[in-house]
């Protein structure tokens, strides 16, 4: 299981470069088949429904669900914590999942506690 | 109404075709084939059956038709062509124009509209052809004040992320670019950059309808990330593998379908989230801010978008067809030899067309089910949304990881199988 060659990663490698490769040469044959008129000022502005626009475009903005991703931080890592245990479950002894129903519980407890934080709106 | 130049004649376009044909060749055989055989001076050649694969040898086998089996035996069986060609980047990229093409009837006549119907001899099949054109031939606008860099190179990236996802898909048994001991924590690394890119994107444009979808793409994505992430647990623990080929093999009896029901309806749900899909698309919603985070694309950039979105739409069918629907398994309908009483190099695989055909065949119809809500549902606001991933699937995917967990401790499946 473990014990993995780097090797084996390089194809995802080359996919990752094939993809560049598809997407460079278009974005390039798009600008010189492409025409390019400059002389509307009103062309350039950040869309606003035909509004002239008004203010910053990156503002200050209010995340209301904000709390969400700070669970999102902890809860991807314990799930995949819950991989590793999950993977090798069928070659460890059978006591060793009470200890795992132990972990997954402390989880719910936490999570129905941040839940229950997350849907209070007025603290965030 | 369009009109021929007064000065068009049929002699002159034939010997214009004439003067291009011409020039190919000169340039071909003083440029092209010399450049071929000075870089390949260079590169260590490989073995094709039993001798050195030279470029001489390479041509001359590749006219002969007899003699090209074993080449073409060779070039298949390479790392660069699973990846660029086969399991990889050119298939997902054909699927996923299949798809474009089927999501656009298919949608059509569930509205009583045609669709496509112009471009091409039947049913408009041109018109994806007709739409690449459009796209590569239109002026891409930077709205003044974008963060230019980031803001051409966001969707190349987008790309090679959805290429890179293809690479670790299993289509037949052997098939796949990369076959790691990981796969599925690789697919969900992969996976997690593209609310990173759409963020990247809305901040890189500089507006503020983009900066909005963005921030839902985030808190969507996220959300349902980790039902996602759970969902797929359940097939671990039943085949004892983070490999996806092995997945597939343990599903040799019956399909994970058949034990984990919850499991892969919560999946399927998070993948339309995922791919922000209807009923989930708050990050492209139309009605509400114009396209979300693509509303400054334009051109090339949105198209490059697009076919990331329809690689990943690609992806995640494909590794429901994985997970829950057996992958590759299906009976045997392919003859064992393509003709009769041949002798020669042997190129076809009777196994490997087979479990292709049923993987596409499987794959078409998860594409079509991922398809079908835009027809039928509407759009759900942003805090049943996230209400929906974290209290509802999350719970939903731990009862099916308790439900398989007691059928093994039951004894009732083993990793032989049923018991």
């Amino acid at each position: 299981m473990v014990g993995e060659l780097g090797s084996q990663f390089t194809p995802i490698l080359y996919a990752l470069g094939i993809g560049v490769l598809a997407g460079v040469p278009s974005l390039v044959l798009s600008r010189l088949l492409s025409p390019r008129k400059r002389y509307n000022p009103v062309k350039f502005l950040p869309m606003e429904c035909g509004q002239v626009p008004v203010g910053e475009g990156r503002s200050h903005f209010m995340m209301q669900y904000y709390a969400y991703i700070l669970m999102f931080v902890v809860f991807d890592v314990i799930a995949i914590f819950l991989y590793a245990w999950g993977s090798s479950l069928l070659s460890i002894s059978r006591e060793a999942t009470l200890p795992m129903i132990a972990f997954l519980g402390i989880m719910f407890a936490a999570m129905g506690y941040a839940l229950y934080l997350s849907g209070r709106k007025g603290i965030w | 109404m369009a009109t021929a130049p007064k000065e068009f004649r049929f002699g002159n376009f034939v010997a214009s075709i004439v003067w291009l044909v011409f020039w190919i060749i000169i340039i071909v055989t003083l440029v092209v084939l010399p450049l071929i055989f000075v870089i390949l001076f260079y590169v260590p050649l490989p073995y094709a059956g039993d001798e050195v694969l030279t470029p001489y040898l390479f041509f001359s086998m590749m006219v002969d038709p007899t003699r090209t089996v074993p080449i073409i035996d060779f070039l298949i069986h390479t790392d660069l062509f699973r990846a660029a060609i086969f399991p990889g980047f050119a298939y997902a990229a054909f699927i996923a124009a299949a798809t474009i093409y089927i999501e656009r009837k298919f949608l059509a006549k569930m509205q009583l509209r045609t669709g496509p119907f112009y471009a091409g001899r039947f049913e408009g099949i041109l018109q994806l052809i007709a739409d690449g054109l459009k796209l590569i031939s239109k002026e891409v606008i930077i709205p003044s004040g974008a963060d230019k860099p980031l803001f051409w190179a966001t969707p190349i990236i987008f790309v090679a992320t959805a290429a890179a996802a293809t690479a670790l898909i299993p289509v037949a048994p052997g098939w796949v670019a990369s076959d790691l001991d990981v796969g599925i924590l690789a697919i969900f690394a992969i996976l997690g950059f593209f609310p990173l890119l759409a963020l990247l994107f809305s901040w890189a444009s500089n507006s503020k309808y983009p900066f909005i979808g963005g921030l839902r793409a985030l808190h969507q994505l996220i959300a349902f990330e980790i039902p996602f992430i759970l969902s797929a647990l359940p097939i671990v623990l039943l085949s004892g593998s983070l490999n996806l080929s092995e997945m597939v093999e343990s599903q040799y009896l019956f399909w994970f379908f058949a034990v984990a029901p919850i499991s892969a309806f919560v999946f399927y749900i998070s993948s339309l989230a995922e791919l922000e899909r209807v009923p989930f698309d708050l990050p492209e919603a139309e009605s509400e801010i114009v396209a979300g985070w693509l509303t400054e694309t334009s051109g090339m950039i949105y198209g490059l978008i697009q076919l990331g979105t329809y690689v990943k739409l690609y992806v995640l069918a494909a590794l429901f067809v994985v997970l829950f629907l057996g992958g590759w398994m299906g009976p045997q309908i392919f003859p064992q030899e393509l003709i009769p009483n041949y002798t020669g190099e042997k190129i076809y695989n009777a196994t490997v067309v087979n479990g292709i055909f049923w993987f596409t065949l499987k794959t078409f119809g998860m594409i079509m089910l991922i398809l079908l809500p835009r027809g039928i549902n509407p759009r759900i606001r942003i805090d049943i949304l996230l209400h929906t991933g974290w209290y509802k699937l999350i719970v939903l995917a731990f009862i099916n990881i308790f439900i398989v967990l007691t059928l093994i401790y039951g004894g009732i499946i083993t990793p032989g199988g049923l018991q």
